[in-house]
């Protein structure tokens, strides 16, 4: 998962880190002026289809309506059970938001530049986002600046799912604009345009991030059409997502418990606490969080 | 050896070489991709270190072509040390040598900057491959090569002719 080769060894890392937090205020500067005309091309073009165009958002945005009081409803129902499984899901306000300074282009690496480092809470294996879906993740965090591998890297492997019947694979880039799925079984239940989401297996990403639709090839595999490619990467969100963690030993706690009760003669029962179950992460070992709980 | 116009105002040379490979490298890592319509990206540090080391060879010398490399080597996340050495390499074998260093017809430098590009990109597959553990994508670097040899006869057709119209040469 998430393989980094040689070439990107721990001592280049932080190297190249240094000096790219050193250079991220001119590559920034340099952004400017491009960001100043990207828009230029699309307002010309958009001029002439600019009345039907805006029939179109009229209709689209009567339909919002409808969409935006369901998901207004669906909000507060949330909110309901949210509050009483006491849920503790990552707060859309945690995320660090951030500008693409650098883009390069070439053969060996797929990565963007941002600028926000550890300095604004950005580390490595940070989920990168934008306004469509999953766009890569943290790979080298400098104090200012911080380079995000992208899902079509050739080093870039994802665990994912189809969101409709939850068959897991791996998302593999190869360089390609449409990164290829693997390890989907023999009969894999996949469909053209399937929902594909992270499936937050090995706990490396958060779960159901929203990753791009299903392609078949000629050749009789699957390739994904990232969402994150309907428009330039330029502003990004980076999720602080933390890593879950195998739980320790889970016999130990109970093995206690027995011994202890059989010393008491009493019979052996161990109470689940009253611990926040979050979304992301597996629950607490209750042992653990009777720890945290005491005084 | 340096002509005795050259000597009296390298200053200003030296200065405005410094500015275009920072200009060249910034460029370079630039996200130009915002842009619509720019998918295209030239191999613009290499095309200044040429045309340097044509105009004033004794503003590139060999360190500075190494240290232009690892500064894209770091800026834009490649593996360390491939472009250094590929333009390290190549700039080498294909340099414009003699008393008189660059032509002053295009023709001539142009065929010279296409074999400087060909092998600068052969090396950098074959390193990159090597550091990678795994083939690189050969397309990204035909695309660059096809850009550069379509943008650098403009390039240097602007060089030159600063240069016929000034004697002490580019910029200086």
């Amino acid at each position: 998962m998430f393989d980094r080769p040689s070439s990107r060894s721990e001592a280049f890392a932080s190297f190249r880190a240094g000096f790219t937090d050193i250079a991220s205020p001119l590559l920034e500067l340099a952004a400017q002026p491009i960001r100043a005309v990207k828009g230029i091309g699309p307002y010309f073009r958009a001029q002439g289809d600019l009345a039907r165009e805006n029939a179109e958002l009229r209709q689209q945005l009567i339909e919002a309506r409808y969409w935006e009081d369901l998901a207004y409803r669906q909000r507060d129902r949330i909110e309901v059970y949210e509050a009483a499984l006491n849920v503790q899901t990552a707060a859309t306000e945690d995320r660090i938001g951030a500008w693409t300074v650098a883009d390069p282009q070439g053969p060996f690496v797929q990565a963007r530049l941002i600028g926000r480092g550890s300095d604004s809470g950005v580390a490595d294996g940070y989920p990168v986002i934008n306004l469509y879906g999953l766009v890569g993740r943290v790979y080298e965090t400098g104090r200012r600046s911080a380079r995000v591998l992208l899902l079509t890297d050739l080093n870039s492997r994802v665990p994912v799912m189809v969101d409709r019947s939850n068959a897991r694979a791996i998302l593999i880039g190869d360089n390609s604009e449409y990164p290829r799925l693997e390890y989907l079984g023999r009969n894999p239940d996949i469909e053209e345009g399937d929902r594909i989401v992270s499936s937050g297996d090995d706990g490396v990403l958060p779960r159901g991030l929203p990753i791009g639709r299903a392609v078949p090839t000629r050749e009789g595999g699957w390739r994904i059409e990232l969402y994150s490619d309907q428009a330039p990467i330029d502003f990004v969100w980076v999720w602080p997502y933390v890593r879950a963690e195998q739980p320790e030993a889970e016999e130990e706690p109970v093995v206690e418990a027995v011994e202890d009760a059989a010393i008491e003669g009493g019979a052996p029962t161990v109470e689940a606490p009253d611990v926040p179950v979050t979304a992301d992460e597996p629950a607490q070992e209750p042992a653990e969080a009777a720890a945290e709980d005491a005084p | 050896m340096r002509k005795p116009g050259e000597r009296n105002a390298p200053y200003w040379s030296a200065l405005w070489c410094v500015f275009t490979v920072i200009a060249a490298l910034l460029f370079q890592a630039a996200p130009t991709r915002l842009i619509e319509g720019i998918t295209l990206m030239p191999t613009w540090p290499l095309m200044v270190i040429f045309l340097w080391a044509g105009l004033r060879p004794y503003f590139m010398p060999p360190i500075a072509v190494f240290a232009i490399g690892l500064t894209q080597d770091l800026l834009t996340g490649a593996p360390m040390g491939v472009w250094a050495l590929s333009y390290l390499v190549s700039i080498a074998v294909f340099r414009f040598r003699g008393e008189d260093g660059m032509p002053r017809d295009l023709p001539p430098i142009v065929l010279r900057f296409a074999g400087t590009l060909l092998l600068a990109h052969v090396i950098a597959y074959a390193s990159g491959s090597f550091a990678l553990g795994q083939p690189a994508d050969w397309q990204p670097l035909i695309i660059e090569v096809i850009a550069s040899i379509l943008m650098f006869p403009m390039l240097a057709f602007l060089v030159l002719r600063r240069r016929r119209s000034r004697s002490s040469g580019f910029g200086g």
